[in-house]
Order: C-alpha cells, then sequence, then structure tokens
C-alpha cells in the first residue's frame, strides 16, 4: 500500500496564546511548534496498516521551513519519506488554497488511501480534507475512531462518531482521505533508532514553482476565506448567587431567565 | 493545562548555551548525532514523561508493591515502561553501536531522564537502573555474558539492579559476607543474603540480573577481596528456557516515600544451588561497582533535583492562585485579597527552590560534560576531566540530595496546610525525597569520599584543577560589569575553601586522622555551597549576556529570572560558608570526644 499522511505542524497545545497588537495574527515569538494532535493518529494508523500490508508511509506537509522538525518526528515515529511544500507563496493560506497546494503535491505521487487529523488545533476549521478529496477526485470519511482496510487494499470499513455517540459504519472504495479522531489508536513514541534514522529518510521540498501552481491560486492570494481580526472571547462575567427562600428564590430566577438571559 | 514538572526551556539553556552539547558531535564518537536529535530526544522524553510516567505518580504511591506468595506484584505500568523503554531504545542508549546502543552523550541522556525523574521517580528506577547495570557487564563482563544479559536487559524484557548490601554491611562494604564457591562448570555457587537491593523482584519483567557483590572462598579479607557477579533470578536451562536460581525473596520493606519501587531482601542458596557468573577478574568487584556507583551518585543527585523541581513548580502554581492576605503597605480588608506569590517571604521561598533546582541541575550538567568529554578525549586533558568528575561526584550526590529535601520542605511550605495533606502532591515530594541523602553512599559517606580521598588524591592534583576552573569562572564575571560583585565574593569563597581545605589537610599531616575526618560532612557542605555559587555564576555570564542581544519578551524574562535567583544564591546562600569555615577551622574534637554514656539522660 502506499500510504500518505496529510500533517500540519502547529503551536504546542501548551502554549499560552497572545494575539498581536494589531488583531492579525498571534504572536509567535517563543512558541513551540508540534505536529498536530490529530495527525498522529494518523500517522501511528498509516504505520499499522503499512506493518499489516507492507508498503511505504509518505509524510505531507504545508509549512515554513521550522515544518521540518514535524516532518522528522514522522520519520522517527517509523514514516519512510518526507513531502514538504514551502515556499512563501504558501503563506497565509485558508483551507482552500492549503487544500489546492497539498492536491498538486499529492496527485503526482501514487497512493491507496490518504490519513490525516479531523482538523488542526490551531485554525480548527476541518475543512481542508474535505476539499483535498473533492480535488483529488476520491471519497473522504471524517471523523474516523475505527479503520479496517480490506485484505486487497481496494476498499475500507469505517467507523465515525456522530452525534448523541453513536456510531456510523461506513465502507468506502479506496483510494480515500479517511480524517482521524482521537480514539482510533494510541499513537507511538519516537523510537531513539528511529531518531536517528530519520535525519537520513528523504524529504523532497516543492516550492511554487515545482508545484506547478501560480502564486494566484495558492496561500493567501489564493485563499477564499479573509480573517479580518483575531481577538480572544471576552471575560465571561462572574455568576449572581441568588439567595432566600426557595419560591423566592423561583421567583427571581424567572424573572432574570426571563428579563436578562431571554431564555424563556 | 497539563501540571508542570520541569522546565524544558531550562533543560535547553543548559544544553545548549552553558554546555554547549552540539560540540560534542565535532568527535566522531558522536558525529552522527545534532541538535536536530537533541530535540527529539527532549520532545520525546517529555511526551512520555507527560503521558506514560506522570499520570502514575501519585497510583504508584497508594499502591505500592505488594509480597504475595513470595512474588513481588506491581503496577501493569511497570512492564508497560520497560517495554517502551527498552523497545524505544532508551535502556541501552548510552551504549555503543556494536552493542545495541546509540552513543547518545550523557548530557542529552541526563536531559530526558530528569524529565522522567520529575515525572514520577518510582518508575523512572526500573529502566535506569537496568541501563546502569547492562553497563557494568558490558564494560567487564566476559562475550558470553554480554550476549547473554545485555540485549535482554535493552530490551527492558529483563530488570537489572546493584546487589551490594548486606545486613551486617551497609556503608561498610569491608565487612560483606556473601560467599562465592567456585565450580568446574564455570559458575560459582553463591550463598549468602542482600538487603534493600532495588527491583530484585517484581512480575513488571520476565526475569532479573543482579550484579552483585561477593567473596570467592579464600580471597582477601576487606575490600580487596571482593569479586562481581551476575546473578540472575532466573537462570537459562540446558533446553535454554528460563530456570529457578535458588534467589529467594524473602520480603520487601514499607518505605517512607519512593513506594512505587520494591526494595527486597534475597536470600541465595539456601538449597545450594544460586548460580553466579563471574564478571571480569576476581577480587576487583568493588572497582568495577564503582564505576557503576559513580554514575549511580550522580544519578541519586539528579533524581533529587528533579523531584525538587517538580515539588516547585507544584508550589508556584499554588502561589500564583492562592489569594491570601494584602500587601503589608496595605492591610485595608475592602480590598481584594492578592495572590500569596506577592508576599516577599513567599518569593523567597519560592527563589529558595529555584536557586537550589537549578543550581543542582547545572552541576550535575558539568558532571556530565565531564563524562562525554573524557570519552571522546586522551592523554591529559582526559585526566583532568575524569579528575574533576572524581571530585565532583560527591557533592553532585549530597549537594541536591540534602538541599533538595530542604527545597521541597520550602515548597510544601508554600502550600500552607493543603502541603501537609495528600490532595496535593508536596507531601509525596517531600517523602520521596528523603531517600536521596541515604542510598548509593550517605552523606557521611560522601563528605568522607570528598575530603579523606577525592582533595587529597593525586597529591591534590583534582583539587587544584577545580580551583582553576573557578578561577575562569570567575574572570569571565569579571568582564561583565554587573557580575563584578558576584565574582569577587566567588573569588573570597575560593580563598575560605583554601584556607579550610589547608588547615584540615595540616591536621591530616600531623596524623590526627578522627580529627581531619570529624567534620568531613559540613566539609562536603562548605564545599558545595561554593560548587553551586560557582555554577550559578557561569549561568549568570550566560544570561547576562544574552539578555543584551534577545528582544523576546519571554526570553527576557527567564534570563532575569536566572539573575535574580543568582543573586538569591549570592546574597542567601553563600555566606553560609562563613560559619561552616569557622567550625570548619576549629579542629576541636568535639564530636569526637564525646561519649556515648553522655547521651543519656
Amino acid at each position: 500500500m502506499d500510504i500518505l499522511v496529510c500533517m500540519k505542524q502547529v503551536p504546542d497545545t501548551e502554549t499560552k496564546i497572545v494575539i498581536n497588537p494589531e488583531g492579525t495574527g498571534i504572536v509567535t515569538d517563543g512558541i513551540k511548534y508540534v505536529m498536530n494532535p490529530y495527525d498522529e493518529f494518523a500517522v501511528e494508523e498509516a504505520l499499522k496498516i503499512k506493518e499489516k500490508m507492507g508498503g511505504t508511509v509518505t509524510i505531507v506537509s504545508m509549512g515554513p521551513q521550522r515544518a521540518t522538525e514535524a516532518i522528522r518526528t514522522a520519520l522517527a515515529m517509523g514514516a519512510d519519506k518526507g513531502v514538504h511544500l514551502c515556499d512563501d507563496a504558501f503563506e497565509g493560506a485558508d483551507s482552500y488554497s492549503t487544500a489546492k497546494a497539498l492536491a498538486a503535491a499529492i496527485k503526482p505521487l501514487s497512493y491507496d488511501i490518504i490519513l490525516g487529523g479531523k482538523q488542526a488545533v490551531d485554525h480548527d476549521n476541518a475543512q481542508v480534507y474535505a476539499a483535498l478529496a473533492e480535488l483529488l477526485d476520491i471519497s473522504h470519511v471524517s471523523i474516523v475512531t475505527q479503520l479496517d482496510v480490506a485484505e486487497d487494499g481496494k476498499s475500507a470499513v469505517a467507523q465515525r462518531e456522530v452525534e448523541g455517540g453513536a456510531r456510523e459504519v461506513i465502507e468506502v472504495s479506496l483510494p480515500a482521505f479517511i480524517a482521524c479522531q482521537k480514539g482510533l489508536n494510541e499513537p507511538r513514541y519516537a523510537s531513539l533508532p528511529g531518531i536517528m534514522k530519520a535525519k537520513k529518510k528523504p524529504i523532497d521540498v516543492i516550492d511554487l514553482a515545482k508545484s506547478g501552481l501560480s502564486a494566484d491560486e495558492v496561500g493567501e492570494k489564493g485563499a477564499k476565506l479573509k480573517i479580518r481580526k483575531f481577538f480572544l472571547p471576552p471575560e465571561r462575567e462572574a455568576g449572581k448567587i441568588l439567595e432566600g427562600e426557595p419560591e423566592e428564590l423561583a421567583t427571581q430566577l424567572v424573572k432574570l431567565l426571563r428579563e436578562e438571559a431571554k431564555a424563556i | 493545562m497539563a501540571e508542570k514538572f520541569v522546565s524544558m526551556r531550562n533543560l535547553r539553556f543548559l544544553l545548549y548555551e552553558i554546555f554547549d552539547v552540539e560540540s560534542l558531535t565535532r568527535y566522531p564518537y558522536f558525529q552522527d548525532h545534532s541538535r536536530e536529535i537533541f530535540e527529539m530526544v527532549l520532545d520525546t522524553g517529555e511526551k512520555m514523561g507527560r503521558d506514560l510516567l506522570h499520570p502514575y505518580f501519585a497510583e504508584m504511591d497508594r499502591n505500592p508493591p505488594e509480597f504475595v506468595d513470595g512474588k513481588v506484584k506491581v503496577l501493569p505500568m511497570v512492564r508497560t515502561l520497560m517495554k517502551e523503554c527498552g523497545e524505544g531504545g532508551w535502556i541501552g542508549a548510552h551504549a555503543s553501536y556494536e552493542r545495541g546502543g546509540q552513543q547518545m552523550p550523557t548530557l542529552v541522556l541526563n536531559a530526558f531522564r530528569f524529565i522522567f525523574c520529575a515525572a514520577n521517580y518510582s518508575a523512572s528506577v526500573y529502566p535506569f537502573l537496568t541501563g546502569g547495570a547492562a553497563q557494568l557487564i558490558e564494560s567487564f563482563g566476559s562475550e558470553d555474558l554480554i550476549e547473554t544479559y545485555v540485549p535482554r536487559m535493552f530490551s527492558g524484557e529483563w530488570q537489572g539492579t546493584m546487589a551490594l548490601t548486606e545486613p551486617q554491611a551497609g556503608s561498610s562494604l569491608t565487612d560483606l559476607a556473601t560467599t562465592a564457591e567456585p565450580t568446574d562448570a564455570g559458575y560459582y555457587k553463591i550463598k549468602g543474603q542482600k538487603i534493600f537491593i532495588s527491583a530484585a523482584d517484581h512480575d513488571g519483567v520476565d526475569n532479573v540480573v543482579n550484579l552483585l557483590l561477593a567473596r570467592i572462598k579464600g580471597a582477601p579479607p576487606g575490600v580487596k577481596g571482593i569479586s562481581m557477579f551476575v546473578v540472575p533470578q532466573k537462570r537459562i536451562g540446558e533446553n535454554g528456557k528460563l530456570e529457578g536460581n535458588d534467589l529467594l525473596t524473602t520480603g520487601i520493606y514499607h518505605k517512607l516515600g519512593y513506594r512505587g519501587s520494591p526494595i527486597t531482601q534475597l536470600s541465595l542458596g539456601e538449597n545450594d544451588d544460586c548460580r553466579g557468573w563471574l564478571v571480569g577478574e576476581p577480587n576487583k568487584g568493588l572497582r568495577y561497582m564503582f564505576q557503576l556507583m559513580n554514575e549511580a551518585r550522580i544519578d541519586v543527585g539528579m533524581s533529587a533535583a528533579a523531584i525538587a523541581s517538580a515539588a516547585y513548580y507544584a508550589s508556584l502554581q499554588y502561589t500564583q492562585e492562592r489569594p491570601q492576605g494584602r500587601p503589608v503597605t496595605s492591610k485595608d480588608p475592602t480590598q481584594p485579597q492578592v495572590p500569596i506569590i506577592e508576599h516577599a517571604d513567599v518569593k523567597r521561598m519560592l527563589l529558595f527552590q529555584r536557586a537550589v533546582v537549578e543550581g543542582s541541575m547545572s552541576l550535575i550538567f558539568q558532571c556530565a560534560r565531564y563524562v562525554d568529554l573524557s570519552h571522546v578525549l586522551d592523554g591529559e586533558e582526559k585526566e583532568r576531566c575524569e579528575l574533576l568528575l572524581d571530585l565532583l561526584t560527591p557533592i553532585a550526590k549530597s549537594y541536591p540530595a540534602e538541599m533538595g529535601s530542604l527545597a521541597v520542605s520550602a515548597g510544601l511550605q508554600c502550600l500552607g496546610g493543603y502541603g501537609y495533606c495528600d490532595e496535593f502532591p508536596l507531601e509525596q515530594h517531600y517523602r520521596d525525597m528523603r531517600i536521596h541523602p541515604i542510598h548509593e553512599g550517605t552523606t557521611g559517606i560522601q563528605g568522607m569520599d570528598l575530603l579523606g580521598r577525592k582533595v587529597v588524591m593525586k597529591g591534590g592534583k583534582a583539587f587544584m584543577l577545580y580551583l582553576q576552573e573557578l578561577e575562569k569562572t570567575i574572570e569571565a564575571a569579571r568582564a561583565l560589569e554587573p557580575l563584578k560583585p558576584h565574582a569577587d565574593d566567588l573569588q573570597r569563597a575560593t580563598e575560605t575553601l583554601k584556607d579550610v581545605t589547608g588547615r584540615l589537610t595540616g591536621i591530616a599531616a600531623e596524623g590526627k586522622i578522627d580529627l581531619f575526618l570529624a567534620d568531613a560532612t559540613l566539609y562536603l557542605e562548605l564545599f558545595g555551597i561554593i560548587a553551586i555559587a560557582w555554577q550559578w555564576l557561569v549561568q549568570a555570564v550566560a544570561a547576562r549576556k544574552a539578555l543584551d542581544t534577545d528582544s523576546i519578551e519571554a526570553e527576557r524574562n527567564f534570563y532575569t529570572g536566572k539573575l535574580y535567583t543568582c543573586r538569591y544564591f549570592f546574597a542567601y546562600e553563600l555566606p553560609k560558608i562563613e560559619g561552616l569555615a569557622r567550625r570548619l577551622k576549629a579542629c576541636d574534637g568535639l564530636t569526637v570526644e564525646m561519649k556515648e554514656a553522655f547521651f543519656e539522660d
């Protein structure tokens, strides 16, 4: 099986997010970046499929130079090679222009299945995989918590979370994009021999020219979404504690729900 | 946000900015390494510490190993941990490629291990004790022993231990009584008892390999007649299967802290069928063991600093969140209370903890650098590193252990009554910490090792080299205007150290050995404070220079915090040497003269 994993490098979830004074983004100085936690499930699943069925695992990522670190981490976990879309022109992308660039990098590759996290924890849009699947003209299954690839590698059965804690079972023909959710597996830790080997594994860097796209199609220029302003949600006001007899409290509560909260 | 127990920023500061670990990659032995690799090691260590070890921190304490039907049961996480550490290559990381390791510098491994120890000290002991024991077999064992044992220890299938202590021979190894009788079959028959052996029996592994000290029958008395043996709990039978080795666990101890790891009592050869295999040459066991012991001592210091690190971050978080009282300058009760971190005395307790934790860490990393350099250098330079390492080992063991106990106590104090309760981690850190001044050579033994052996060895060569190191740092600090007062203070402290050392060695030259060694523990304390002042000045020089160029706010806060803590150490801790020096120079033999009878009533 030729297995691809779409992976994004994001700020560590422990990072204290500070919005820059202009409100155009976050302060990135001193931020530690890590592999998107949902993508870790995708890497792990890819490695498990490879262990079972053979083949190669290729990590595809778009991001600045530093994204190499996250690709190497995936290689240290056991992936075989990386593809890194890296060019100033890719910066400022939204989900659509990201998908467009990823699709350009993926199209020339041979692939039987593509995995990725259900969303990246930075922008939390959860849109890239669907757009990418559309651009590649393949199916996608989102929020997957169990995956069984058929022995012939031609199809897979995926379980996905739906509302109310129910599970939906979907059979999909491959290639397809599988968007991975927590619970799918326990991502392995990088091993030390894996770390040592990772630096010798190939990473193919794809710049704008190599992607075959024009500057207008990618990054901020190719984005359909414009972010006007970054701001933190207003701090919650302190709660009110009502005092008095139960009958009185009920009256007060109904009044507040009606007049202040406008909930009834 | 997850509970913080270690500062990754500080680990990186020590590795890259103070001890320049990247420079090691110039040497052929370390040439395959790079900062990128070190970063992945740190990231993996952080992840494993957070997800694999820390979640069991309290659980291992509350559900300690049980001794049931002659076997020791531990939590299932021990097997998981050993498997992850084995399969991940972390147990044998230090070893050469030929032996299945990755030639990882000790500096980086120390950082990795520090994270584990801070996350959950009891758990960290299982894999790292195994790595140390395997290293002994690698260094001194026959090819046959290496092939039989080392791969299974590196893989985490088999636990390694060091088995020294006996009921009558704790600090006094000269009194070891376990015997080894040669046979024609190449093995020895072992008979005796061992006590206080960490992890010598548990169901988290398939077998235990004890590196055990015993006397071959007819060997000379005292330490010159001690040999080292591999004594497995289960030996490999003729059919290749594991079979009993007449090694019985007779009990486990119930301890104050460090409860997640079983400390066992062993009976060997009750049926005259306990087999041991000699490591290296006969009667050299203690010398071999000291290779592991010296590293184990530095590991104890590191573990102590790590526990104190976890205690520091737990107390820091509490002091930031707990509102209590108002500034002494404005007692208006209508105003809201302030978080207690705003009180000067609370800041003092936090600074004290940080001064101990990060000062100790720096000394331990300094030692690790000497380990790495002695591995790749030759001749005089190699000897220099080895001598400095030898000299500083008792300090690196005992300063973090003794002062770490006080630091955790200060951390607990920050929480007031809550610190005394088990719903916060401080009380466990306090209990876990207390083993460190005791195991791998008590503080008293370290004091005698430093003064009676290390300071005077090779005509005082190591001591002279150490003074040169202090001088280099003093010079570097003098070149930076704001650090000049600290440079002067360390200069004066160096003079005090020379003065006290001269006085004591003079007493020794007069043949009054009892007076010379009577207050060796106080000498160790004085020496330790100066060594940590030295390490704080080393850090301050780097922080001061970095402040001139770094404009990122978080980074500036980090370096400024370093400079404040250095100032704290020089203002609050270093002056303590004056009282110690006064006492040490008196040499009046008070404790020597005091009689047992005077202690009654």
